[in-house]
């Protein structure tokens, strides 16, 4: 946890905090996590997970703490501005432009970033027969994917996913976590993802983060996470035994 | 689940990638472009043309309202604001010889647009209804301006604008004959809506839409999404002025009126009523409300029931408007 900017991490969080009026979603939260890894975070409802994605992003809108994206200090950037400095995120609501057809806004997302790699993601997801069909008019699993299409226009370093298989069906999400696993080996991104499908998270992530009530509860790999008493008790219970 | 041709109703929706689009609507455009050029050689009646002449000026002003409503999803109530300063910009500064004709008429259209720029990175941070109260009160704010301070245009009396014969060459009394107006309105519409035509199909258009139907989403593929915005308010601020500036040389004559929130109310009716889907929509709506306007005003003293009658109808039955109606009815969709 004591990380410093020498060490080659992709992104780094350090000392985060975020308070809601009394209430302190996160308390002085540290994330490191170096180039190419799938970092899950997982904790119960209210521990953070969101709130953390939404600081690291810069969706949030005060906040203490440090970020860091490949060494820089992004503290003071827009989500714009992160985003064309290589983190990109996707929402636990699916978040597209419903009136726009998918290849109008994947062109949009490579213009953004003046790198357009926008047919190898269309290709790479599945969505290069849908192209020309409106958001609105696609499945749900079709636009979860366009969602993650949205934020991986450009080959960013890091990608933020926030729940990328809530509401797919087990099938979809194991798909969706396949995919997420080919795509950080194949495109060395480095993957933060918060999932609350247990099966995805300890299926594809080299590390694991548990939050609690807004503080780092345990981290490790997912079969040190599986065997932590701590994190068992608070947590996990029998479910991944 | 509604078919990718249902949301492409000719220019009801941004399809700038759309390489199959039907080339019949752009004939359609150039017909009645071209055609409107000759009309006041088949119509001849004084009385008909000038009031189309003012449908045209309601139309460009119709327009901006229009367009903010389509590609920011924002409603003016204050767009008589751009309308009235414009006018009053050419008025004054003509009337008083501080510059050459030629200059103020720059100036009449370039500093509401720049103004609308510069209030609109203020104001279109704010959505909804307070976007549009701070609007009318901008609008609001010049009314009285213009109204209490007698030294700029007589206050309440107006100012009689006296042109010098010519500008940049060409008569000013063709500015105030119905015919010649007519066409000089008609040619500048078209060229307004051909600019906006391109511009809702250009890449920025379509940030623009695509700021409209999710800002956030804008932001996090690395969008600004305030500067596009105020920049579409700009532009339509620019049409409102235009506007004002083709009223003023019309009626040689500025008052406190043209900046009153009734106008800017009236202008919003007819985006209404012709619909904001389409780019011509709202020149369709001016049109029509004119023509009610004209029709009920000599039938009865009380016309605005009549209009806002039409306006209950339209906005309950054809939320789409008259041009999302026509373009439904000679598609052969349903309405």
């Amino acid at each position: 946890m004591n990380a410093t900017s020498s060490q080659p991490f992709a992104l780094q969080g350090l000392d985060l905090s975020r308070v809601y009026g009394g209430f302190r979603a996160l308390d002085g939260v540290a994330i490191s996590v170096p180039k190419g890894e799938v970092r899950g975070i997982i904790g119960p409802n209210g521990a953070g997970k969101s709130t953390l994605m939404d600081v690291l992003s810069g969706r949030a809108a005060s906040w203490g703490g440090t970020v860091r994206l490949g060494g820089r200090d992004i503290g003071a950037l827009s989500p714009r501005e992160r985003r064309q400095a290589g983190l990109a995120r996707s929402f636990q609501k699916t978040n597209v432009f419903a009136e726009l057809t998918i290849d109008e806004q994947i062109r949009l997302a490579a213009r953004s970033v003046e790198i357009d790699n926008s047919a190898e993601v269309l290709d790479k997801l599945e969505l290069t027969a849908l192209r020309s069909r409106l958001a609105a008019d696609i499945s749900y699993g079709d636009r979860r994917r366009l969602d993650l299409a949205l934020a991986l226009v450009g080959r960013p370093q890091v990608l933020l996913l926030d729940e990328p298989a809530a509401g797919l069906t087990v099938e979809e999400s194991l798909a969706m976590a396949r995919l997420l696993r080919d795509l950080a080996l194949e495109w060395q991104v480095t993957v933060l993802l918060v999932e609350h499908d247990m099966e995805v998270v300890f299926g594809i992530s080299n590390r694991i983060t548990v939050l609690h009530l807004g503080k780092v509860l345990a981290e490790g790999t997912p079969d040190e996470i599986r065997s932590n008493p701590v994190v068992v008790s608070a947590y996990l219970g029998s479910s991944v035994e | 689940m509604t078919s990718l041709p249902e949301k492409l109703i000719g220019a009801a929706a941004p399809r700038p990638l759309d390489a199959q689009r039907s080339k019949l609507p752009l004939l359609l455009a150039l017909v009645v472009a071209v055609g409107g050029c000759v009309f006041p050689f088949v119509v001849t009646s004084t009385l008909t043309l000038s009031l189309l002449t003012q449908a045209l000026i309601g139309a460009m002003l119709a327009t901006g309202v229009g367009f903010l409503v389509r590609q920011n999803g924002m409603v003016s109530f204050g767009h008589a604001l751009f309308y009235g300063l414009g006018g009053y910009i050419l008025g004054v500064l003509v009337s008083r010889g501080i510059v050459p004709i030629e200059l103020a008429l720059i100036l009449a259209i370039v500093v509401p647009t720049v103004l609308a720029f510069v209030l609109g990175l203020v104001i279109t941070r704010i959505p909804g209804v307070a976007f549009g109260m701070l609007t009318l009160a901008c609008a609001q704010a010049f009314y009285e301006l213009a109204l209490k301070v007698r030294g700029l245009a007589n206050g309440d009396d107006g100012l009689a604008v006296t042109f010098p014969a010519r500008i940049f060459g060409v008569p000013v009394s063709l500015l105030q004959d119905p015919h010649s107006m007519f066409v000089i309105c008609w040619v500048v519409l078209m060229i307004a809506l051909g600019s906006l035509w391109l511009l809702m199909r250009s890449h920025y258009g379509l940030l623009t839409f695509a700021i409209k139907a999710n800002e956030e989403r804008a932001r996090f593929i690395g969008y600004e999404t305030l500067v596009p915005r105020a920049a579409i308010y700009a532009i339509s601020a620019l049409l409102a002025a235009t506007a004002g500036v083709l009223a003023t040389f019309y009626n040689a004559f500025i008052s406190p009126d043209m900046l009153h929130w009734t106008l800017s109310g009236s202008a919003l009716i007819m985006a209404i009523i012709g619909g904001t889907k389409a780019v011509w929509g709202p020149a369709l709506g001016a049109v029509v409300f004119f023509f009610i306007k004209e029709i009920a005003g000599d039938a009865t003293e009380h016309w605005p029931a009549v209009i806002g009658g039409i306006l209950i109808v339209v906005t309950v039955f054809v939320p789409i408007g008259l041009s999302g109606l026509l373009v439904r009815v000679f598609s052969g969709r349903r309405a």
